[in-house]
């Protein structure tokens, strides 16, 4: 056993600095680290930059501009509009060798979606604003829920709608939480899940006073009301007696594992759980048996924060092949690192037009298969998807969706259009 | 060396109002952010110096015919003009030495045809070859350039710097791939050039042979807009076996005896020496758990039909096998060679003298050398780089490597990796680097080989001895480069070039 | 693979290899962070993530040799083949 420097203590690492010179610092290695590399392999997988060709808003770009203002060459004022061009998706830092190869070895790799999340942090505290996000976080914060719908109402008063007759009680060891998106956009999604939970006898219920995770105000640089956000969320699970919070969105399962963890450390004493897991666990058990068959020509959309930033890909597939009837086209998962659907990020927001030419490509990808599906597993990617696939006739459905509907589950709600 | 002044403001606003209506206001950029991303490529450079080469304006056009607009105004106002595709060479071909407009070619990365009987294709210069392979791929065909950038680089810089392929033995490099291309002069007007009038041929006596002299031009004769490619059959089965050796010779010996062998499926060969070895242990999955015994490695490749690449196969583990090699086993060749076509340093891989990780960049030198004059080019450079670090702990010896250009084990790329240090690179460190480099260009010439396999040779230092390395034909290159860019627009200050319009302008 | 802080946040127990590495989970391989203290600090690293890589460079190798062909040939044959000769 060697004498091991410690792994350095979360809670004290910051979102951002509170000016230049501290955000330089703490990033200043990361970003020389890419940008002394040069390799550039984020490229070709990003999905802006796939559209766009444009390097300036290439991942390694996002390091550079780093180190320019480690320079004393660019400020926050001349990159903060850049970073608003990026979905999050983690292709960039998965592909890039200082990851995939000397990551794990060193302890150290490249971490384009934090450094993203940091700049757009330090340009909110330098007052530099991006309308459409300051807007939506502003009514965020006066919802406790995104404004998914527009000006129609989203709040306490409507975020357990979706749960209409399906008697799920309040409170309990497990939690379901349900994302702004699916808790009033998409609510089959949610209702799906829900129902398929309560034939497989998993015991649960639903928060108290659900927030939205804050997970996007922290993607979008609002990381004081993204805190703010996560604290009622804790506090209210830890009221409650909550011991495991069930996810069936990748975004809030980023949030619950890596955003709440920064931020609590310890405290953060919960059990996370991805629903999907507990869906395969109960079809390999038999607890779960698909059953009606779905005839239908699919390929499956690895969503990005599942795939490429979890490693998760596996489950989906097998609860794919436990479907009857489906005549399943897959495409690899490492092939679907460049792929996205562009809802991520905050990018919607702010450029819907690129969101729609990155969802463009990847149901273009689906066509060439001669599919007349495509199967996501992520509520926040299936809006662009839908509205690419509506030109292209090709149908988005949502994995619980497909499941429930095999299950025999009559799954009610909405499939998104308001 | 003297910094360029940016342009002033108007001019930039000329340049902007006559550029912009032709290529839309969204394709022409100003921004620092632009600018500044547009003055990198991995080729190590002090950073305290980055803004000396940054641009005055970036232009993204989307045909060849955009590509001439933007040449005739940049002759017009004469400003100097860079064409940049992918930014990855490790030269600084795509550096805007004299400030200027950028041509950033990727938004032209569309497949224009596919044409399955004659097995080629025709794209757009900002395509990059594994994304290509994606789609080639479906239809049985492979576009073999593989460079270890093959994810990330595009079809335009392989044009511009002639690029050389890590299964170029088998395939042949881009000049060999590359049928023909269109290509914008330093004067805007357009040409094809490829063997003979035909756009799909590969041997053809029909005039000048101008292909070559417009591939590794490092963007100083014009833009290349649309490439017509020679495609193979995907190649149904692949070997690549790595071996120990517990000497440089024996290995020596065995990575000039497996092209020799005359294995048509033979795609190429690569001899690790002792430093690369160390290197290696220091944070490399496959190596960390060698014993110490291990001095050198080898390994081959080989592509093509299965039953060949076994029969081609038995033949070269029979040649290591003699030699005393030890294979190093499946999980081990299979894991190395996969990650060979992305083979780019990571910065960890840098060490102080005392053992620390520091975070260096990676700089290659990547000579041509022959078979016979491998051994001393390896002692010399390994004492130029000793001397180096010993002086300066900014620069770290990342051992050499020797690959196969041909199928016959003539020549090498033979290449030294130095780590540098850029975060802690101070002037007098990097003018003892520049020293270091013309000292290593040196040694290459001394040795009859070429200072330059696959990079291209107009990084500072080693520029200072091309006219020593090619003699006439370096006056001969003056010559053409003052014909076909009067004006001197096109990436000026690469290669000395300047030197051909010092006569009548001074 | 349900998430808990602590369980994430508590590496397994190191044992030195060689002199400049260590290995805490099986077969993969980390840098002694002694040779980190100076110039370049490891950052906060939960176990998913260091197996996510791992397992991500797999999937990446598998892929190019697909990439690049149909079979590989494997050299633990051949030889096998030329010893019975």
């Amino acid at each position: 056993m060697t004498d091991l420097v410690p792994l350095p203590d979360p809670t004290v690492h910051s979102e951002a600095g509170s000016s230049t010179e501290e955000f330089v610092a703490e990033w200043r290695n990361a970003a020389y680290n890419c940008f002394s590399s040069g390799h550039k392999f984020c490229r070709e997988v990003c999905p802006v930059t796939q559209v766009t060709r444009n390097e300036t808003w290439t991942p390694t770009a996002f390091h550079a501009n780093v180190v320019a203002m480690e320079q004393g060459d660019l400020t926050i004022e001349d990159v903060a509009a850049d970073y608003v061009n990026c979905t999050g998706c983690g292709a960039c830092e998965l592909r890039c060798p200082n990851t995939l190869y000397t990551g794990d070895f060193y302890r150290f790799r490249t971490r384009t979606v934090d450094l993203v999340k940091g700049v757009r942090a330090l340009a909110v505290e330098n007052g530099i604003h991006q309308p459409g996000w300051q807007r939506w976080n502003e009514l965020t914060d006066q919802r406790t829920h995104e404004p998914v719908l527009g000006e129609q109402p989203v709040g306490q008063d409507q975020v357990r709608d979706w749960a209409d007759g399906l008697n799920i009680p309040i409170g309990g060891e497990n939690i379901l939480f349900v994302d702004c998106e699916a808790a009033f956009y998409r609510t089959s999604v949610p209702r799906a899940v829900a129902q398929m939970l309560q034939l497989g006898g998993y015991e649960f219920g639903l928060m108290q006073e659900q927030w939205c995770c804050g997970g996007p105000a922290a993607e979008m640089g609002y990381v004081d009301q993204a805190k703010r956000f996560a604290r009622h969320n804790l506090d209210n699970w830890h009221a409650s007696g909550a011991k495991r919070i069930l996810v069936l969105d990748p975004h809030d399962y980023i949030s619950f594992t890596e955003d709440y963890p920064k931020y609590f450390g310890a405290e953060f004493d919960l059990e996370v759980v991805l629903v999907i897991e507990i869906f395969a666990e109960m079809i390999r058990d038999g607890r779960l048996t698909p059953h009606v068959p779905i005839e239908k020509a699919i390929t499956y959309h690895d969503p990005c924060r599942l795939n490429k930033r979890k490693g998760i890909w596996k489950e989906p597939r097998e609860i794919l092949r436990a479907i009857p009837g489906l005549d399943f086209k897959d495409v690899d998962r490492v092939t679907q690192w460049s792929y996205c659907s562009g809802g991520g990020g905050g990018l919607p927001i702010e450029k819907p037009e690129l969101t729609k030419r990155i969802s463009d490509v990847r149901i273009g990808k689906a066509a060439e298969l001669e599919v007349d599906t495509l199967v996501s597993a992520c509520p926040w990617s299936e809006r662009p998807l839908s509205a690419s696939g509506d030109e292209q006739n090709i149908d988005v459905t949502d994995l619980h969706e497909l499941l429930a509907e095999s299950l025999g589950i009559t799954v009610g709600g909405r499939r998104g259009d308001t | 060396m003297t910094v360029t002044e940016s342009l002033a403001q108007h001019v930039v606003d000329s340049l902007v109002a006559e550029l912009a209506p032709v290529l839309g206001d969204e394709h022409v950029l100003t921004s620092k952010t632009a600018r500044w991303n547009r003055a990198r490529v991995p080729a190590p450079f002090p950073v305290h110096r980055w803004s000396e080469r940054v641009p005055d304006l970036v232009v993204l056009p989307a045909s060849t015919e955009e590509v001439a607009h933007v040449v005739r105004v940049a002759n017009k106002y004469s400003v100097a003009i860079v064409p940049r595709d992918g930014g990855t060479g490790l030269t600084d071909g795509a550096v805007p030495e004299r400030r200027g407009i950028v041509v950033d070619v990727k938004r032209m990365n569309q497949i224009h045809e596919i044409d399955l009987e004659n097995g080629t294709c025709t794209v757009g210069v900002g395509i990059n070859m594994l994304k290509l392979n994606e789609v080639l791929g479906k239809h049985g065909f492979i576009y073999p350039d593989d460079p270890a950038s093959y994810p990330c680089s595009l079809i335009g810089g392989r044009i511009g710097t002639s690029g050389w392929s890590l299964v170029g033995s088998r395939y042949g490099h881009s000049r060999d791939l590359v049928l023909s291309f269109d290509m914008v002069l330093p004067t805007g007007e357009t040409i094809t050039v490829g063997d003979g009038g035909g756009q799909k041929l590969t041997k053809s006596s029909s005039g000048y042979q101008l292909k070559h002299l417009f591939m590794g031009h490092q963007g100083t004769l014009g833009i290349a807009t649309r490439a017509t490619l020679k495609l193979f059959p995907k190649p149904e089965a692949e070997f690549s076996p790595f071996w120990a050796f517990a000497d440089y010779e024996t290995a020596y010996r065995a990575v000039g005896a497996l092209p020799r062998a005359g294995v048509a499926t033979f795609a190429g060969a690569v001899l690790f020496d002792e430093w690369k070895v160390d290197y290696l242990r220091r944070d490399d999955e496959a190596y960390i758990p060698q014993p110490s015994s291990v001095k050198a490695l080898v390994c081959a490749v080989a592509y093509g039909n299965e039953d060949e690449v076994r029969a081609g196969g038995r033949r070269l583990m029979r040649i290591a096998r003699d030699l005393g090699a030890r294979y190093l086993g499946d999980e081990i060749s299979e894991g190395d060679w996969a990650a060979r076509h992305d083979r780019y340093a990571t910065p960890l891989h840098g060490r102080t003298r005392n053992g620390q990780v520091a975070p260096m960049s990676w700089h290659c030198e990547d000579a041509a050398i022959n078979y016979t004059r491998l051994p001393a080019v390896r002692v010399a450079w390994h004492g130029i780089l000793d001397r180096l670090r010993r002086d300066y702990d900014v620069f770290d010896d990342w051992g050499m490597f020797a690959y196969t250009s041909g199928n016959t084990g003539l020549d090498y790329l033979t290449e030294i990796d130095v780590g540098i240090w850029e975060q802690e690179l101070d002037d007098r460190a990097w003018a003892a680097w520049v020293d270091a480099k013309r000292e290593i260009a040196a040694v290459s010439l001394a040795h009859g080989g070429s200072i330059s396999a696959c990079h291209g040779s107009c990084r500072e230092g080693e520029v200072d001895l091309v006219p020593e390395e090619l003699g006439g034909a370096y006056e001969v290159m003056l010559k053409i480069k003052r014909a076909l860019d009067p004006n001197n627009v096109m990436n000026p200050g690469k290669y000395g070039l300047d030197r051909a319009y010092r006569t009548e302008d001074s | 693979m349900a998430y808990r802080y602590d369980e994430q946040s508590t590496p397994p127990a190191a044992e030195q290899v060689t002199d400049v590495a260590i290995t805490r989970f099986e077969h993969v391989f980390e840098v002694d962070p002694r040779l980190m203290a100076e110039h370049v600090t490891q950052q906060t690293f939960p176990n998913w993530d260091t197996l996510r890589i791992v397992r991500s460079r797999t999937d990446h190798l598998a892929w190019m040799h697909a990439h690049w062909c149909t079979t590989v040939v494997s050299g633990e044959e051949l030889l096998a083949e030329l010893d019975a000769e």
